[in-house]
């Protein structure tokens, strides 16, 4: 399954990588931004390609364009508006999240997280798709 | 504008939030430590706090303490001199001071946290003394580490 991680620590992009793998997604491809702006363009590039992009992960504080940004970018472009999103942040304030569903995200993970936690929110989604 | 302080209460929450951290992200314990030792190689990451916490939240490491952090939570081998090694540090004190401030009484929780800047200090043993502020050491597998909060 191909998943685009967008975090603009190339650290946080692993970490979740790791943890999608450790859920028990088989990942075939990880696409990578730091930004919002990176991540559109992805999406965009995605739409020529045979195997589409089925998860989205993304962090809310990013430079150039923030993941509530990004999410209602996506919304507007009607960019991969089925893929699910799901946003990691350590912001886990009811005005940011509320924010974040409005905009289309499915679900949020706060950072500090366990592959489990992880798993218990992502693999669901996977399924309802 | 900070209100009154609870040290005590603060430092309380600080090693909740470093412990939590620790376990679920590097799958590792720690622990509060005395430090007598001084940090050689220092690396820093430091979040600025406003609102109704104006301060300064540091972590730092030794360089080597900051390479074998990255490595349990990238779960990879990295070089001391790995960009990821900073990029590492600047996370986990994101991730400690947001967990932190979480923890705090809702009045002292309502600011504002910055991203997180790296600094390569030469000494960090000189600012520990501040006047205003408190500073805690930590330790995983016999690595110690510090927080620091400057206000």
């Amino acid at each position: 399954m191909r998943a685009l991680i967008i975090d603009d620590s190339a650290v946080m992009r692993k970490v979740v990588e790791r943890a999608l793998q450790q859920s028990g997604i088989d990942l075939t491809e990880v696409v990578q931004a730091s930004n919002g702006e990176e991540a559109l363009e992805a999406l965009r590039a995605d739409a020529a390609s045979p195997e589409k992009i089925r998860l989205i992960v993304s962090d809310i504080n990013m430079p150039v364009m923030d993941g509530l940004q990004f999410l209602e970018a996506r919304r507007d472009q009607n960019l991969a508006t089925g893929v699910p999103v799901v946003m990691i942040t350590t912001e886990g304030s009811e005005p940011f999240v509320l924010r974040a569903i409005a905009a289309g995200a499915k679900g949020y993970i706060c950072k500090p997280f366990t592959p489990e936690q992880v798993k218990a929110r992502v693999i669901p989604l996977l399924e309802a798709v | 504008m900070t209100p009154e302080i609870d040290y005590l209460d603060w430092i309380g929450r600080l090693d909740s939030a470093v412990l939590e951290v620790f376990e679920m992200m590097l799958a590792r314990s720690c622990a509060p430590t005395e430090k007598t030792d001084s940090v050689s190689r220092p690396i820093s990451a430091r979040i600025l706090f406003s609102g109704a916490i104006d301060g300064e939240f540091v972590l730092f490491a030794s360089r080597p303490v900051a390479q074998v952090t990255a490595e349990f939570l990238l779960g990879s081998v990295s070089d001391p001199d790995d960009p990821m090694v900073e990029d590492a540090m600047g996370e986990l004190c994101n991730m400690i001071a947001g967990g932190w401030k979480s923890k705090l009484k809702t009045e002292q929780a309502a600011c504002a946290i910055s991203p997180p800047t790296i600094s390569i200090p030469e000494n960090i043993e000189t600012s520990l003394g501040a006047e205003s502020g408190f500073h805690r050491f930590y330790s995983f597998e016999g690595n110690v580490f510090g927080v620091q909060m400057l206000l």
